[in-house]
């Protein structure tokens, strides 16, 4: 099960895999944020599993699919008391292993919304988490928070600062979530931390504003730059956290397909026709067509189409097993998914 | 066709027929240059061969160079990408199909002089040091691609760019797909780490940056990251002294107040270019020697070692007059800037 034990391998990863030898796989996981994509599918995966543990789904909305098999808590993360709320449910239920996913997959207009969804909301699941003595807590994070610069190496590990982007604020609020997670975690050291920060993910069924952008027949590009990009499979990134649900592994751990692509590549692979425009200009225009009302492009997006932010995923692939997916393939997967739903 | 060979052995029938194929390439060929009116250039011999000889080939592909270009200019610059590159994003078609504009460059147009490659090991990677001058990159190129000639496996040094000409618009593309990687120490480590071989110009921007009066003097060493690589990821480090690059874009001055307009740390005067526009970045055809040295023996350094800060300036300091040295002497056996 575990593929870290290897001889020589890092103190941890060996000491991990004596860890999960002694110990049971978990009887009860909790999933907050379980209407989210990652929620919603890695609640499926853990409950086809063999001996499946029992799911307790945490989310503002009743699943509609997973009715009957989850046993669904509906908190508001949002709500001041809901640290309390969630610590309820943690020792009711008996938890042994949460993960937290509540995050927005795109950004929207309302950011004080945003901002108390997920670094208030992130802080409550955190001191819900020590108050009911959950011994894991899984945490979804992004490597957009390392922020994309011109001055970035070309592999990015996880030890790098936390920059994001200034003007992205759904990336800084997670960028706040992780630092206060790092304030938080050396003040509870009974809580084993995972914390897995992937790329963009592509496939044939993930959806959010970076997957809406790469479905247009023409792509706006910033002039004069062509980054390296990288990306994960749904079916990689779901089977990480799986693993990263029922095994112990503890610590940071980037997510990320293995290769990386030119973005002119990539639209070539796709056959869709680039549109270069200047970067100022397209920083205008990208918030031009309803003030950020309706899915139009996050603020900073396009620098993330300009510098380079691709992340070793050494670590990750270590822990959790090679992706079947490299970023190639994955691109492959998402355009010939979306060539098939034209005809539908 | 007896086509069912089993892998390495080629039955005898199979040579014969590549033979044929080959003369009859070569004569499809002739007759292209004589239509096109190339006359001078009809020898018969040259083409068939790959172009992987190291010693200066017979004739060069004129016509292969002009069709490049025209080719080039088309399609802004960008032929042919593969749908694959390596991590550092470099391309293997691309640097295929510019091999006869590096041949150019390197036989006809700089005349590039290459003594002392055999002091590199083929079979480990190396860490060359070079002295950086001209604006453009031209002396990474230029070296990676004589290294390239030279190896045995033809296994291409990365070389390392600054930062201000890696993230200038335009550049970052053409660069990363030549082989071009970002200079810092991620960069470098991963690099030898992975196996392959790095030309580092420790200078940077500085070096870039040195005006027409201050030519083949180098410029402080860094911070004494080299030094730190090449101890820390075990392989040689080799001195290596470019001479004629500095020519080639000749700085006259530096102009700061309208290169803050767009972002540059200075904008270069040189004869030529801000005048003639972009053409004016053309490199001059200077002569061009590159002078490989011993590697530096640092067998006998311990990692711990590196922790003593004066050490290390030190070895960086025997570096530079190391280099310095290389380049004084190329300069002696160069008898003119244009050779």
């Amino acid at each position: 099960m575990d593929s870290s034990r290897s001889p020589g391998g890092d103190p941890r990863a060996r000491r991990a895999a004596s860890y999960n030898a002694l110990v049971t796989r978990p009887r009860c996981i909790a999933i907050t944020g379980l209407n989210t994509f990652l929620g919603q599918r890695l609640a499926e995966r853990l409950l086809a599993q063999p001996d499946a543990p029992r799911v307790v789904g945490i989310d503002l909305r009743r699943p509609l699919r997973l009715e009957g098999q989850v046993s669904f808590r509906r908190v508001d993360l949002t709500h001041p008391t809901a640290d309390g709320e969630v610590a309820s449910v943690l020792s009711d239920e008996r938890v042994d292993v949460l993960v937290h996913c509540a995050f927005r997959s795109s950004p929207t207009a309302d950011r004080e919304y945003d901002h108390e969804l997920e670094t208030i909301g992130s802080l409550h699941v955190m001191h819900a988490c020590s108050a009911a003595k959950v011994p894991r807590l899984v945490i979804a994070s992004s490597t957009m928070l390392y922020g994309p610069r011109a001055t970035n190496p070309n592999f990015l590990s996880e030890e790098h600062a936390l920059v994001g982007h200034p003007h992205a604020h759904c990336i800084q609020n997670r960028v706040e979530a992780e630092k206060l997670l790092g304030e938080w975690a050396p003040r509870h050291p009974d809580v084993e931390v995972c914390v897995l920060r992937h790329c963009w993910v592509m496939g044939p069924s993930y959806v959010d504003h970076v997957v809406r952008y790469f479905e247009r027949p023409v792509i706006p590009v910033v002039l004069g730059y062509d980054p390296l990009l990288q990306f994960i499979h749904e079916d990689d990134l779901l089977r990480s956290f799986e693993r990263a649900a029922l095994e112990h592994h503890v610590g940071v751990f980037n997510v990320v397909g293995r290769g990386v692509l030119p973005l002119s590549t990539l639209l070539a692979l796709a056959g869709k026709r680039a549109l270069p425009l200047p970067a100022p200009l397209l920083h205008r225009l990208a918030n031009v067509p309803s003030q950020g009302q309706t899915g139009d492009l996050p603020e900073g997006f396009f620098d993330y189409l300009r510098y380079l932010w691709v992340a070793d995923g050494e670590r990750g692939w270590h822990a959790f097993g090679e992706p079947v997916y490299t970023t190639k393939e994955a691109w492959i997967s998402f355009v010939s998914s979306r060539r098939l739903q034209r005809f539908r | 066709m007896a086509g069912s060979g089993t892998g390495s052995a080629t039955p005898p029938g199979e040579d014969e027929e590549l033979e044929v194929l080959h003369l009859a390439l070569r004569d499809l060929r002739r007759e292209i240059r004589l239509r096109t009116g190339d006359a001078s250039v009809a020898a018969p011999d040259a083409v068939g061969a790959p172009a992987t000889t190291t010693d200066l080939p017979e004739e060069f592909d004129w016509l292969g160079l002009l069709q490049e270009l025209r080719h080039r200019l088309g399609t802004l610059g960008m032929v042919e990408r593969s749908g694959e590159v390596d991590e550092f994003g470099m391309d293997d078609i691309t640097l295929d199909r510019s091999r006869v504009l590096l041949d150019f460059l390197m036989d006809r147009y700089f005349r590039v002089e290459v003594l002392g490659l055999d002091a590199l090991d083929p079979e480990v990677p190396n860490l060359l040091v070079a002295n950086r001058s001209g604006l453009l990159p031209y002396d990474g190129l230029m070296l990676s691609h004589a290294v390239e000639r030279w190896h045995p496996r033809r296994e291409r040094p990365r070389f390392l760019v600054a930062d201000w000409l890696i993230t200038l618009p335009f550049a970052q593309p053409y660069l990363a797909r030549l082989g071009g990687v970002r200079a810092c120490r991620e960069n470098a480590d991963r690099l030898l780490r992975k196996g392959h071989s790095v030309i580092a110009f420790p200078e940077g921007e500085k070096g870039a940056a040195k005006v027409f009066a201050e030519r083949y003097a180098l410029k402080r060493f860094g911070r004494g990251g080299v030094i730190r690589a090449a101890v820390e990821n075990r392989v040689p480090l080799v001195p290596v002294g470019i001479v004629g690059a500095e020519e080639a874009h000749p700085i006259l001055f530096k102009a700061y107040t309208p290169a803050r307009a767009v972002g540059l740390p200075f904008l270069p005067v040189t004869p030529t270019f801000p005048w003639l526009g972009p053409a004016g970045l053309l490199p001059f055809p200077t002569k061009w020697i590159v002078k490989v040295g011993e590697p530096i023996p640092l067998d006998d350094l311990e990692v711990g070692a590196l922790d003593d800060e004066l050490l290390v300036s030190r070895l960086t300091e025997e570096l530079r007059g190391c280099i310095q040295d290389l380049v004084n002497d190329a300069l002696e056996r160069r008898e003119s800037v244009w050779g």
